[in-house]
């Protein structure tokens, strides 16, 4: 066609126009459903009967929504941006951390300081730019989680509290989005896709909630964080990829008609008896223990829970409870209990610790030492209390400490006995990382007499390791 | 390590803990005397690691071969389910870091 316009230029023209199921890109009169390049791009998955044509379709015009941008969701950003999913939107209000690097691997030492969802938008854009990010440089809140979920067809909860996984998954059965969950810590992960297919609360044949398989949030003194207590990168970026396979199928299964609800009299026999069929097949918990034999279990969930508060008919989650703040989901989850108050005389600051060191350190004053170098009992974990240590202290991790009964009748534990032993004049200086678990301790050692009827003091050195680090001595080493 | 049913001697169940649930008992998994009825589990897992009910088990997951079971609705059905000699009991507590 002689139009005046020389081809290449055309070609551009159409290629910026490629958008939505039913534009096509023209060139030589023929129309196709997907752009040169993206034939290109997604060859290697357009060959598998699994996507296909029309799966590929689906990805493009699908949204994905990923809260949390760390250890889960940067890999599992990647992939669904590899694949060509149309839209992801990202939500975190963090920043990149130097500690974060081992596993998120989206962000990269240059990017320390940048928020996680620039530095996420920045990597997918390089990766494929046909993908549109949405950042959303927020924390997740009943405030918000509605306006922000809505927004999308398929929704990835990559958080890591359980205030806002009991969230999410409300939200998402409210809004009625498909929920892929994953967490993981340590060695362990767990995955599972909720909400799917997501119908109306009340309606049996939907997939069960985070509720319907944890009615009870753990108490909140033992949940543990990354920071606390570990994890491998790639135990957590497994369950991030699994979590991105499983997106994907959630988006290429999509039927139309469950967009577009077709009225009861069109439903025939058969369609009924699928729904049936629908009914009969709980989803699945994978179970990743990589430490393990085998490293993978299946566990066959339970359907939906018939007196569940999200998704069951007698639900008391709404849109407006959640909007009303009336759901307070940090108090439901409880709020880990402040520390035991300890009395000032039971404490001491890393400054006069350090000078209190120093004081025993200087060998004679008038002939005599000015006092003994005291006892310093670091309650970190051993593993921690090997990576680095203040000179002289003794380690008993608090695990040690904390499991052991003060009403247990019978022989007391080698280490009570050991403490025990001690000159009642030598006061025991409690520290650990952060200085919560020391004062415990220090509490703990009074239930197990270990003053001595107040003969001995105990003492917490107040902000632990960190303080020391920050006020003592630069150089101790940040982990 | 082992953890697989068949080493399992013929009168006892497996049970496999993960998450919090290994960091208290201090073992990723251990046998026990069957049978046990399901509504039985946490009286007798909670005696032999004091605290274990309320720190963990209240909140978890439980299954038996690869499914999941009920606690609460076990309690209130006599006929309930009853873990039988061979059984792969798994405690699951949530996790919720990522």
């Amino acid at each position: 066609m002689n139009d005046g316009v020389p081809d290449d230029v055309k070609n551009e023209i159409f290629a910026a126009l490629r958008f939505g199921d039913g534009e096509v890109e023209r060139k030589g009169g023929r129309e196709w459903p997907l752009s040169g390049d993206e034939y290109r791009r997604y060859g290697r998955q357009l060959i598998m009967p699994e996507v296909g044509l029309a799966g590929q379709m689906k990805l493009k015009n699908a949204s994905v929504l990923i809260v949390g941008v760390g250890g889960l969701g940067c890999p599992a950003a990647a992939y669904l941006a590899g694949a060509g999913v149309g839209t992801i939107g990202l939500v975190d209000a963090d920043d990149v951390e130097v500690s974060n690097l081992h596993r998120q691997i989206l962000h990269g030492t240059a990017k320390v300081g940048m928020s996680k969802v620039e530095s996420a938008v920045l990597y997918i854009n390089g990766l494929n730019d046909e993908v549109q990010c949405i950042p959303h440089h927020e924390r997740i809140f009943p405030e918000n989680a509605l306006g922000i979920i809505s927004q999308y067809d398929v929704v990835l909860d990559c958080t890591d509290t359980p205030a806002s996984r009991y969230l999410i998954s409300d939200s998402c059965v409210l809004l009625r989005k498909p929920l892929v969950s994953a967490s993981a810590l340590r060695t362990e992960g767990q995955l599972m896709v909720l909400n799917n297919p997501p119908r109306p609360a009340g309606d049996v044949h939907g997939g069960p909630c985070y509720r319907c398989i944890f009615p009870k949030p753990p108490p909140a003194a033992s949940v543990v964080t990354c920071g606390e207590g570990g994890i491998l990168g790639p135990v957590v970026g497994t369950m991030g990829v699994l979590q991105s396979l499983e997106a994907l199928k959630v988006i290429i299964a999509t039927s139309s008609e469950e967009d577009t609800p077709m009225e009861l009299d069109e439903i025939d026999a058969q369609q009924q008896q699928q729904q049936q069929r629908k009914k009969a097949d709980p989803p699945n918990l994978l179970l990743f223990s990589s430490f393990s034999k085998p490293m993978f279990r299946s566990i066959r969930l339970r359907s939906r829970r018939a007196d569940c508060a999200a998704c069951s008919a007698q639900a008391s989650v709404t849109v407006e409870s959640l909007n009303s703040g009336s759901l307070d989901y940090v108090q439901f989850c409880g709020v880990s209990s402040p520390v035991a108050a300890l009395q000032p005389s039971e404490r001491i600051s890393v400054k006069s610790f350090a000078q209190l060191i120093a004081d025993s350190e200087q060998e004679v004053h008038f002939g005599r030492p000015l006092a003994a170098p005291p006892v310093v009992l670091d309650v970190r974990e051993k593993v921690q209390f090997d990576l680095c240590s203040l000179k002289g202290s003794i380690n008993i991790p608090y695990s040690v400490i904390s499991s052991t009964d003060p009403s247990a009748t019978g022989p007391s534990a080698t280490w009570v006995d050991e403490l025990r032993r001690i000159p009642l004049d030598q006061a025991l200086y409690i520290i650990c990382r952060l200085g919560n678990d020391s004062q415990l301790t220090v509490k703990r050692f009074r239930e197990l007499a270990l003053d001595e009827g107040g003969r001995r003091r105990i003492v917490d050195v107040a902000g632990g390791l960190k303080a020391w680090r920050d006020k003592v001595d630069r150089d101790f080493p940040e982990y | 390590m082992s953890i697989s049913s068949s080493d399992t001697p013929s009168t006892y169940f497996t049970i496999l803990y993960f998450a919090a649930a290994s960091d208290i008992t201090k073992k990723r998994s251990e046998t026990l005397t069957a049978p046990v009825h399901v509504s039985q589990l946490f009286t007798l897992l909670d005696k032999k690691y004091p605290g274990l009910k309320d720190k963990v088990l209240c909140s978890s997951a439980i299954t038996v071969n690869l499914e999941y079971v009920d606690v609460d609705e076990s309690m209130s059905d006599e006929e309930g389910l009853v873990i039988k000699a061979g059984d792969e009991v798994a405690i699951i507590p949530p996790v919720s870091s990522g």
